[in-house]
């Protein structure tokens, strides 16, 4: 790494309690041979006598207040002209001793990366900042993952569209290639204008996920909202004309993907991770509802997904007509396909598809599945369209070995399953084989997390009616609990070992971040999830042979499902139990494959690439 | 009912002064309020039979909790016996929960068994 000199110029106008507090913080922390400069924007509080008694801080008055982008290039222009410069708000708190160092050592990772930012923390700990998007409909940047409770998430160095300056660790190398921050702007955008035109000059934006700082934020602007709103429009409208067109033109592809996204279910879930990558891929997308009165899920959809980025490729004009049309869904709303181009894409928990998926099937120009279990069941049930395989993904931001655990302090080795009440889950197999493996007086767990909204099963009553042993392995429930999806990786977390040994899968996504997560996974070695389970990370329950999938379900008539072995069942939980070292060592593996092989990422770069396929 | 109100006397009264001359009538009285004690205990015993009756499980795991200074039930119930079936869900907060479900898991053991 090149060892170079450092200068950290901090910002302040008044507010000399917040630059106190940043200063004090900053202190404790290992600057090196690192030098403070402290720009005081013309504060008329006590700042400038204060600043004035702090011999390690050199300070540089102004005399007049300049505002965010020319008071921080005053101090960039007052910097030692061959240190690398970090420009941090007043408002900040240093909670991290080595953090200049991470900064640097991202920095000097790679010839090409231009600009680092870190994770910042709001004071009550909630996230608030892992990077910024700015989409060219609305020019209103956001903050990734902005107010999600803080459970270690986005911790990896990624490359990102734009950081917030609050920290913003700039090379030498940047400073000389395009200069200070633009005068185009007096506050607001100037730092996602920085980062762009970084890029333009080929210089990549990072995000350091080893640092995190606390961002006490607007501490350092004061408090009138009005002034502060004509302030970020003006500077809105000038950032949409000096970059809207190059933001539109960053997309490759456009797509019309009709699906489902504001509904707790498997399609509408994935929905929402695959529309956000493919607009991180360059694909312009724009997103109807498929759903709704006259198909199988009759109920409207609600708006508002809670996530800025979809709520924008919903609201894109219905004028819109892209070539290339997805139906993300089950194959009986196939017909509802609005595109030039139809592609339908499904997936069942069966060995085959019903007739009328399939008679839906052949009217698209193509098909996808995720899995090869899926494209074999479809070949065999008279599918006569091609048919691609895209796999799905998982975000491994959120779902990652160090995300945050709150494990059971007496110590008790947990089993964690997930799953909808119901016959293709297995439960009363799973509840059964844990009760008989396993003693009350053994430290060991299963913990449930079951979901029923079928009025007419009574889950405690079927409980009940299994006659579980009160001698026999612990069980705890979550019942009918609904936890925010970006936290559920702390679920898994908190567990030693994952298992879902289903009769059949379409994905299972619940079972691919557990293991991004890094647990060991019992699973039924049957079904889509084969084409991500393997005995080298997980442990593969058999199935004996396959049986007549008997289900309310009406898809699942007349096809067949697995049937997991009991035997074997028992014998992997006792030996995961007793073999937690070789489980510990499978389950990191199968998180590095997970990161390696499956992110959302990679699942809209093979959809980008099939789009590109077809338009060419 | 404090048990001492029960068997006739007040607990803040000061314990009786045995004179040695009168050791017959502190005999009569001590049996007395052994006596009073015996029927208050009977009496308590139904009452807790009667309760164990008709109240209902999660009630009785909650009042045994507290007596033994225990924290109360955790909000969400963790077992079957003590859960409100519905097919609504409910929102939830994972750290919470589980800290909930574990800090519950010790006296539960104890007193579904």
């Amino acid at each position: 790494m090149i060892q170079r000199r450092i200068s950290l110029i901090i910002l302040a106008w008044n507010r000399w309690d917040l630059t106190r507090i940043c200063l004090e913080s900053l202190r404790a922390t290992d600057l090196g041979d690192a030098e403070v400069l402290v720009v005081d924007n013309h504060s008329t509080d006590e700042t400038p006598e204060r600043l004035a008694e702090i011999p390690w801080v050199r300070t540089l008055r102004l005399p007049k207040n300049l505002g965010f982008v020319r008071g921080n290039n005053a101090g960039i222009a007052a910097a030692d002209p061959s240190s690398d410069v970090v420009l941090l708000n007043n408002d900040l708190i240093f909670t991290q001793r080595d953090w200049l160092r991470r900064l640097a050592a991202c920095a000097h990772a790679a010839p090409d990366v231009g600009v680092v930012g870190c994770r910042l923390t709001l004071p009550d700990g909630r996230l608030l900042h892992a990077g910024t998007y700015i989409l060219p409909d609305t020019v209103w940047g956001q903050q990734v993952g902005s107010l999600e409770s803080e459970i270690g998430q986005y911790l990896r160095t990624r490359e990102v569209e734009g950081i917030v300056f609050a920290c913003a660790y700039i090379k030498r190398e940047t400073l000389q290639a395009i200069g200070g921050l633009a005068l185009d702007f007096e506050s607001y955008f100037e730092d996602t204008d920085y980062c762009l035109r970084a890029r333009q000059a080929g210089l990549k934006t990072v995000l350091c996920g080893e640092v995190t700082l606390v961002h006490d934020e607007h501490g350092s602007t004061g408090d009138d909202a009005g002034a502060l709103m004509k302030l970020f429009q003006g500077s809105r409208q000038t950032f949409r004309k000096k970059w809207g067109t190059a933001l539109r033109r960053r997309y490759r592809h456009e797509l019309l993907w009709q699906s489902i996204m504001n509904f707790p279910m498997g399609y509408a879930m994935s929905c929402r991770e695959l529309l956000r990558a493919l607009d991180q891929q360059g694909v312009w997308t724009v997103y109807r509802y498929v759903y709704g009165p006259g198909t199988v899920f009759p109920p409207l959809e609600p708006e508002q997904s809670g996530d800025y980025r979809l709520n924008v490729l919903r609201s894109r004009p219905k004028s819109f007509w892209p070539k290339a049309a997805v139906v993300y869904g089950q194959g009986d709303v196939f017909r509802r396909n609005r595109g030039r181009y139809k592609i339908g894409y499904t997936m069942l928990e069966v060995d085959g598809f019903p007739a009328e998926w399939v008679r839906q099937a052949n009217r698209m120009d193509e098909i996808w599945v995720p899995s090869e279990f899926n494209r074999q069941g479809f070949l065999r049930s008279g599918l006569r369209r091609p048919i691609h395989v895209m796999p799905l993904g998982v975000d491994i931001d959120h779902f990652h070995p160090a995300i945050k655990s709150h494990p059971n302090p007496a110590g008790e080795f947990v089993f964690l399953s997930l799953f909808e009440w119901g016959e293709r889950k297995e439960p009363k197999l799973l509840l059964r084989a844990f009760n008989e493996v396993f003693s009350s007086e053994e430290p060991v767990r299963l913990l449930c997390k079951v979901i029923n909204r079928d009025p007419s099963v009574h889950v405690k009553e079927e409980i009940r009616r299994l006659r579980l042993s009160q001698s026999g392995g612990k069980i705890s429930y979550l019942f009918n609990l609904e936890f925010p999806h970006h936290q559920l990786g702390s679920l898994y977390r908190s567990a030693d070992c994952f298992v879902a040994i289903s009769r059949g899968e379409g994905w299972d996504m619940p079972l691919m971040e557990a293991m991004a997560c890094g647990l060991p996974a019992i699973a039924t070695d049957w079904g889509a999830h084969t084409e991500f389970v393997h005995p080298g990370i997980a442990y593969p329950l058999r199935s004996r042979r396959t049986v007549p999938a008997v289900a309310r379900c009406p898809y699942y008539a007349g096809f067949s499902w697995a049937d997991p072995d009991p035997d074997q069942l028992r014998h992997l939980l006792r030996h995961v139990y007793e073999h937690r070292d070789e489980a510990r060592a499978r389950g990191m593996a199968a998180a590095r494959e997970m990161a390696a092989r499956w992110t959302w990422g990679q699942a809209a770069q093979r959809i980008a690439g099939r789009l590109a396929a077809i338009s060419a | 009912m404090p048990w001492a109100e029960a068997a006739g006397r007040d607990e803040t009264e000061p314990e009786p002064i045995l004179h040695p001359e009168e050791p017959q009538r502190t005999i009569e009285r001590l049996a007395a309020r052994v006596t009073a004690l015996e029927a208050a205990l009977e009496q308590r015993s139904r009452e807790i039979l009667l309760i164990q009756r008709l109240a209902c499980k999660r009630d009785l795991v909650l009042i045994s909790r507290i007596r033994a200074g225990l924290p109360p039930l955790p909000h969400g119930a963790y077992e079957p016996a003590f859960w409100h079936e519905s097919t609504e869900l409910a929102q939830a907060d994972v750290k919470e929960t589980l800290e909930d479900l574990w800090s519950s898991l010790v006296p539960l053991s104890a007193y579904s068994r």
